[in-house]
């Protein structure tokens, strides 16, 4: 008895988790480095019409699906410029003073901050807002 | 024209976008520390895939199984936004089996 291998489970699965990953890991990180987010937007949607245009047009069924999964997660890549810009506001990320745009906005918003609150590991009880405060204090 | 790959980026676009709300839900109820389980579960998805002749159910099992992987590793920073406020925290959570030995082990963040 032979058993067949189908290829296309992990061809969608990979192409699931490096586009999540890479898309992730990318956008913080040019976010974090760009002054003008428009223009990584626009790259992220130029790949996206790419690789969306690609998995219409090749005959294999991995191809087109390693294609069309890379399309849908650029496509939400370049939407997610503007949700981290939106984290870094409320200082649910950390800003980048030695960035124009990040330095204006730690200038305008006060819940702005350089500090990274999610680099710890859970301790199983929630912190006390005098307990925040501190973090935040300890970390200028 | 080959239409797979339009038809799968909308699934696995609804798979990861079901994956904020497990992740989410998941740790409040359950804590980060099932992150073996959801891991492993995901690589018994993709193997699973593996053996599918369907290319339609191979290519769901494989990107809902990268998804589990992805959200293995986002549960640990998930649970310090409990810790810290920003989403609501449940003190009384679900453990999993073999916690104490889940706990000596560093949790995968991306």
């Amino acid at each position: 008895m032979s058993v067949n291998i189908n290829p296309v489970g992990l061809a969608a699965a990979l192409a699931t988790f490096f586009g999540v990953w890479l898309g992730h890991v990318s956008v913080r990180k040019i976010e974090r480095e760009t002054v003008n987010l428009w223009k990584p937007t626009l790259i992220a949607l130029a790949l996206s019409a790419g690789f969306g245009a690609a998995s219409f047009l090749t005959s294999s069924l991995s191809l087109s699906a390693i294609c069309g999964i890379l399309s849908v997660t650029l496509f939400w890549d370049s939407f997610e410029f503007q949700r981290q810009q939106k984290r870094i506001k409320h200082g649910h990320a950390p800003a980048n003073p030695n960035n124009l745009r990040h330095a204006k906005i730690l200038a305008e918003y006060s819940e702005a901050t350089s500090f990274d609150w999610l680099n710890r590991d859970p301790r199983g009880t929630p912190y006390s807002p005098a307990e925040l405060e501190s973090m935040k204090e300890g970390a200028k | 024209m080959n239409w797979f790959g339009f038809w799968l980026c909308l699934a696995t676009l609804f798979i990861i976008g079901l994956g904020f709300v497990w992740v989410i839900r998941g740790e409040r109820y359950f804590g980060y520390l099932w992150w073996p389980y959801v891991m492993g579960t995901g690589v018994l998805s993709i193997l699973g895939s593996l053996f599918i002749s369907n290319n339609w159910a191979s290519a769901l099992f494989g990107a809902f199984g990268a998804s589990l992987i992805w959200g293995s590793t986002e549960l640990k920073e998930q649970a310090v936004r409990g810790e810290i406020g920003w989403y609501p925290f449940r003190a009384k959570k679900i453990l999993p089996p073999f916690v104490n030995v889940i706990k000596k082990w560093k949790a995968p963040s991306l």
